[in-house]
């Protein structure tokens, strides 16, 4: 169970469906481990279902849009198996890179920090990228012009504002001037999606250039 | 004979008493819609299929013309319905209501439905479903039948009561695909006060969860 959860106002977002491809990801594999949170979405779906009950503007349809759907119905087979059956990758985040996090093309950007961009899977300007802190490794400090949300999926980093371990979600923005730090034993990678560029706070700026461009 | 039949009948509520109090409860209070997806579930029955369509349909087109997909709002109500009558095999009522699975079909289908629109014909590179599941989709919960009831009752009921101002904020991020930022641009009003009515809104309706709850 985790510990850091998305607030109230990004869930209901989430509920109503008008959060961006990357960060509905981020909160579906957060739900996949939090309790709490997929109790809290229940009653956001619910509350949704009780405005749309209550829209008192209920449009007429068609009169033969019924017969439409029921003709549609029956020209299919019955509900096919294929939509059962199970893929090969358990984890939503896995299915789209189709393969394992650990074997992924990662960049190197520092002694202690990987990279890889997934930008290029969505749609709008968001970056989306798998950062990879090794084991007990350190990254350098900065902090955020936008905001940045940041899913811990494998391993624990802590920084001035806490220890974030898997399944936690945490948004950063230019109130945290963080230097995380990867615990030991297990690499720490993290799904980040950030609506701005990263401004530097420490020396390694010019460095650091691909990884925050 | 009748021996027989009475202490089966005490046997039924015994064991309904000890093991699952909760959920034979819950079953009596199971809604009418829930019944009628379920009519359609164990033997494709139209007849529910035409009510649930009779009752859900105009609210679907609604939903879809306040999005802005004015053009496709009964092609979403066709696509809402076939989905309805597909995966209806696969509702748990003791997950959510009909309503609410209902609801959460039929926002899926507007997001697939954009997304469609936008990409064109490049290919998804994940599945609406994947980023937005559909409640009853995953086993991990234990089934809170009873107390989720009881939480929708007490939503029905307190939205009632709610400040027009509060409604307002509500209305346009569920009906109208708003995002908390455009909300407050639209009401020209600063972001935190739309955070904040949206906060006070989920309080009086006991959305969010209180400590002990946790």
């Amino acid at each position: 169970m985790s510990t850091h959860h998305p607030d109230e106002v990004l869930l209901m977002e989430y509920s109503a469906g008008t959060l961006s491809e990357p960060m509905a990801l981020c909160m579906r594999m957060h739900l996949d481990r939090c309790s709490h949170c997929r109790g809290q979405l229940d009653m956001l779906n619910s509350l949704g279902a009780i405005m749309l009950d209550h829209s008192q503007q209920a449009s007429r349809v068609s009169d033969d849009l019924f017969d439409n759907i029921v003709a549609q119905i029956d020209s299919e087979p019955a509900p096919r198996e294929a939509e059962t059956e199970k893929p090969a990758h358990d984890s939503p985040l896995e299915r789209l890179l189709g393969s394992d996090l650990q074997e992924l093309p990662w960049k190197r950007q520092l002694a202690d920090v990987s990279v890889y961009d997934l930008s290029d899977r969505f749609p709008g300007d968001e970056r989306v990228t798998l950062q990879k802190l090794c084991a007990g490794g350190r990254a350098p400090s900065h902090s955020h012009h936008g905001s940045e949300a940041t899913l811990v999926l494998t391993g624990a980093f802590a920084d001035a504002n806490g220890v974030f371990s898997k399944g936690d979600f945490v948004i950063l923005d230019q109130h945290h001037d963080h230097q995380p730090v990867a615990l030991h034993g297990e690499d720490c990678i993290t799904l980040s999606v950030m609506d701005a560029p990263v401004k530097l706070t420490g020396r390694l700026t010019r460095l650091l250039n691909p990884f925050i461009r | 004979m009748e021996l027989i039949r009475s202490s089966q009948t005490a046997a039924t509520k015994s064991r309904n008493v000890t093991t699952a109090p909760d959920s034979s409860r819950a079953e009596r209070s199971k809604d009418h819609w829930s019944q009628l997806l379920e009519r359609v579930a164990s033997h494709q029955d139209r007849a529910a299929f035409h009510e649930l369509f009779e009752h859900f349909g105009p609210q679907i087109k609604y939903y879809a013309i306040s999005n802005g997909i004015a053009h496709q709002a009964e092609e979403l109500v066709q696509e809402v319905m076939i989905s309805i009558w597909r995966r209806a095999c696969t509702y748990d009522w003791r997950k959510a209501a009909a309503s609410t699975w209902i609801f959460t079909i039929a926002r899926n289908q507007r997001i697939d439905m954009l997304r469609k629109i936008q990409r064109g014909s490049a290919e998804m590179a994940i599945e609406t479903e994947d980023l937005w599941q559909i409640p009853g989709d995953d086993e991990k919960d234990p089934v809170p039948s009873l107390h989720r009831i009881i939480a929708e009752r007490r939503i029905r009921d307190s939205f009632e009561h709610l400040p027009q101002e509060q409604l307002t904020v509500l209305k346009q991020v569920y009906l109208e695909h708003k995002s908390h930022q455009a909300v407050a641009e639209d009401l020209d009003i600063p972001l935190g006060t739309v955070k904040s009515r949206v906060r006070l809104a989920l309080g009086k309706l006991k959305v969010i969860l209180q400590d002990q709850d946790l």
